[in-house]
């Protein structure tokens, strides 16, 4: 009736099932709980490729986190002045409790947070792309904190809408955290926008080359992303790359050209007759040598990564109880 | 009058500054996630204080505290050579290590402050305790419980205390015009506090074996100077990062 | 590699010189669960996990992690370890298998519909 169960690959009876080999009543009991709108916890029977699509989403979104601390990162120590200080140091900060708040939740599917780390310092799993990008300039933390963080609220507030509740409940958090992201980048853009001539230099220098990346955030066009019809019916997926595009550019286009901000997209327009964003090509091959290791920053970023794991190890080291077993966390 | 309250007003917030400065140097390279974090906060509230200490100073009539911040000359500043000191090698018992002993100083002198009779500044050090409170308990779990663990750890702790220890008793040297700070009733003589504090370290220390000798005026000569405008050797370049956006455009807002 | 951050070019040579790092099990520390109390009076919530080599450091990093932006007035950790729960198979225990409406509140809705029946039996037939 009760247990504390530890929660191993080895603990779960459907561990690396395929689909086809599901038992098909607990299959569709589990379907119809998601169609009715509940959600799925961490001790519930589950698909195991339902629970390998999480831990993937889960897992890169986490990583995601840690790496997307770096770029900004970089400019906490040269921030102009208290205000913009203080603020970055508290983004950033954020950026590093989302990871914690994330790999937590994918801790619940039965993946331990040392498997996880192991597997982004090899280059296994995937994070963002957009991180692979540097900062060159403090306009690239405004852009940053502005641009990119409403793109990741856009899919947040979107995947709050899933079916696993760990990965909800995170979400909420982020959310609400990630509206003081928003409002600290359009204020930093906004000085800039209204500032000196080479501030305004300076912030459209960042909008041009970071305007691509952004073009590339919600992932390749629909036609082109392989989406099963099972992520979406699972509430994993709950809108497409294509979608999250047009929103994104339906919210932020009117506001950078209010600017007085020029996007480096020549045929960048609404139709006014489908209601949708039509836009360059934005080079997805380029996307696609970033994601697989041939950014600017790729390589840097995981080195960060390696260095600040194997500095930390003495201190992890030392503290570690002796006798101490893995519990996977709860919810 | 006015400047000796300067002078002390600039040697609290000029170590505050520098200290969540260097403090933020690690935010997203912690050793761990949660005590990122946890670090993470403890910067930014040192540089929140900073701001806060000037403010009194602006509230007088005198500049901003961003133009305390980011607009004087090397020697006008008044911070101890503890927080301009880097964080050498990204050596996390160097970071633990000044965290403790620094936090440890702010105690005794905040305590000391709350009775000090420039209202402002005791009423500040009231409202600051909350935050140093967390402060101390955070670096004094820390070292507890490092310096009983590995030998490892116990080494670095070792090594980043002696590297560190002449800069912490420099902390406590004398005030310019201090004899006047204290006759005024503003603050303690810097002496007594230094006595306070190490009577708060030592038993902390003592039984993990980390105490240690006063260092010899050989050692500590090199630290001295800096609350009359002497800078260490690391400041120039800590100084340069720290203003490499806002004197790019100095009249700019950001 | 010459980094545009400053930090990151601060910690060379060493950081070139890291290949490959593998973390062996529990380097991540066991976790613990947290709960916090908003306000006086309020219950005590669960609110998340976080990883800490032992209890004192469990609540001195959660305070941080859970309560840095939150009203809060105490903090609960526990270890993940320590708690014991109900399984998914067992949410029917839960679901009552009668009607025990007797035991709520609209349970006893029909008391003013006896009364009116009552006063019109008292009615003499007209």
């Amino acid at each position: 009736m009760y247990g504390n169960l530890v929660m191993r690959p080895e603990d779960i009876e459907n561990w690396g099932k395929k689909i086809e080999e599901e038992d098909p009543e607990k299959l569709a009991e589990f379907e119809a709980r998601i169609e009715r709108g509940e959600k799925i916890e961490p001790h519930d029977w589950m698909p195991f490729e339902y629970r390998r699509q999480l831990i993937r989403l889960i897992e890169q979104h986490a990583h995601s986190e840690i790496i997307g601390a770096l770029p900004e990162g970089t400019w906490i120590t040269r921030a102009p002045n208290f205000r913009r200080k203080l603020a970055l140091m508290a983004k950033v900060q954020d950026e590093v409790g989302h990871a914690q708040l994330l790999y937590s939740a994918a801790e619940t599917l039965g993946k331990s947070r040392e498997a996880m780390i192991n597997d982004l310092l090899s280059g296994k799993s995937k994070y963002s792309n957009i991180f692979n990008y540097p900062a060159k300039t403090w306009a690239d933390t405004a852009i940053i904190a502005w641009l990119v963080d409403a793109g990741a609220i856009i899919n947040q507030t979107t995947n709050s809408k899933g079916s696993y509740g760990p990965y909800v409940r995170a979400l909420e958090r982020i959310c609400w955290e990630e509206s003081f992201h928003l409002k600290y980048g359009y204020d930093s853009v906004v000085y800039l926008a209204t500032g000196t001539e080479r501030q305004r230099a300076m912030l459209q220098d960042a909008l041009n080359r970071w305007w691509r990346p952004i073009m590339h955030f919600f992932g390749p066009p629909d036609h082109q992303s392989v989406h099963t019809e099972k992520l979406i019916r699972w509430k994993v997926k709950l809108a497409t790359n294509d979608e999250m595009r047009q929103q994104f550019l339906d919210m932020y286009v009117p506001k950078i050209w209010e600017l007085g901000l020029t996007i480096p997209d020549p045929i960048l327009h609404k139709d006014p007759e489908t209601g949708k964003w039509v836009y360059a090509d934005p080079n997805w091959e380029e996307f696609w040598q970033v994601i697989n290791g041939n950014g600017p920053c790729n390589r840097e970023r995981l080195a960060v990564r390696r260095f600040a794991e194997e500095n930390g190890r003495w201190v992890r080291e030392a503290l570690r109880p002796k006798n101490a077993h893995y519990v996977a966390p709860l919810a | 009058m006015l400047e000796n309250l300067q002078t002390l007003i600039l040697s609290l917030a000029d170590d505050d500054l520098f200290i969540g400065h260097r403090h933020a140097e690690w935010i997203g390279l912690g050793p761990i996630l949660e005590e990122d974090i946890a670090f993470a906060s403890i910067a930014q509230d040192e540089t929140g204080h900073a701001q806060a200490y000037y403010q009194i100073l602006t509230d007088l009539g005198l500049p901003t505290p961003d133009e305390w911040a980011f607009r004087r000359e090397p020697q006008a500043f008044r911070c101890a050579h503890l927080v301009e000191l880097p964080n050498f090698d990204y050596d996390y018992a160097i970071a633990l290590m000044r965290h403790f002993l620094y936090d440890a100083a702010e105690k005794v002198r905040l305590q000391a402050l709350t009775h000090s009779t420039y209202e402002p500044l005791a009423l500040l050090a009231k409202r600051l305790q909350s935050e140093e409170k967390y402060h101390w308990l955070h670096a004094k779990t820390w070292i507890e419980r490092l310096g009983r663990s590995t030998e490892e750890a116990h080494h670095r702790l070792s090594a980043a205390l002696k590297l560190l220890w002449p800069y912490a008793w420099a902390l406590f040297e004398p005030l310019p015009n201090e004899p006047e700070m204290v006759e005024a009733g503003w603050i303690p003589s810097s002496k007594s506090l230094q006595e306070q504090w190490l009577a708060l370290i030592e038993p902390i220390l003592a039984p993990i074996g980390l105490w240690r000798e006063p260092p010899s005026e050989a050692e500590l000569t090199p630290c001295l100077g800096a609350r009359h405008g002497v800078r260490s050797p690391y400041f120039d370049q800590l100084y340069a990062e720290f203003t490499e956006v806002s004197a790019s455009e100095p009249d700019a807002e950001w | 590699m010459t980094s545009l951050d400053p930090r990151i070019r601060r910690a060379e040579p060493r950081l070139s010189q890291i290949s490959q790092v593998q973390l062996s099990p529990l380097d991540q520390w066991p976790t613990y669960e947290v709960f916090v109390q908003r306000t006086r009076g309020s219950h005590v919530q669960h609110v998340g996990s976080l990883h800490a080599p032992d209890p004192d450091m469990a609540l001195v990093l959660a305070k941080e992690q859970y309560a840095r932006r939150s009203q809060c007035v105490a903090l609960w950790v526990v270890p993940t370890a320590s708690i014991l729960w109900t399984s998914a198979e067992d949410e029917d225990l839960f679901q009552p298998a009668t009607d025990k409406s007797y035991r709520e509140p609209q349970g006893y809705l029909h008391t003013r519909e006896r009364i009116e029946k009552y006063r019109h039996r008292l009615k003499p037939a007209s």
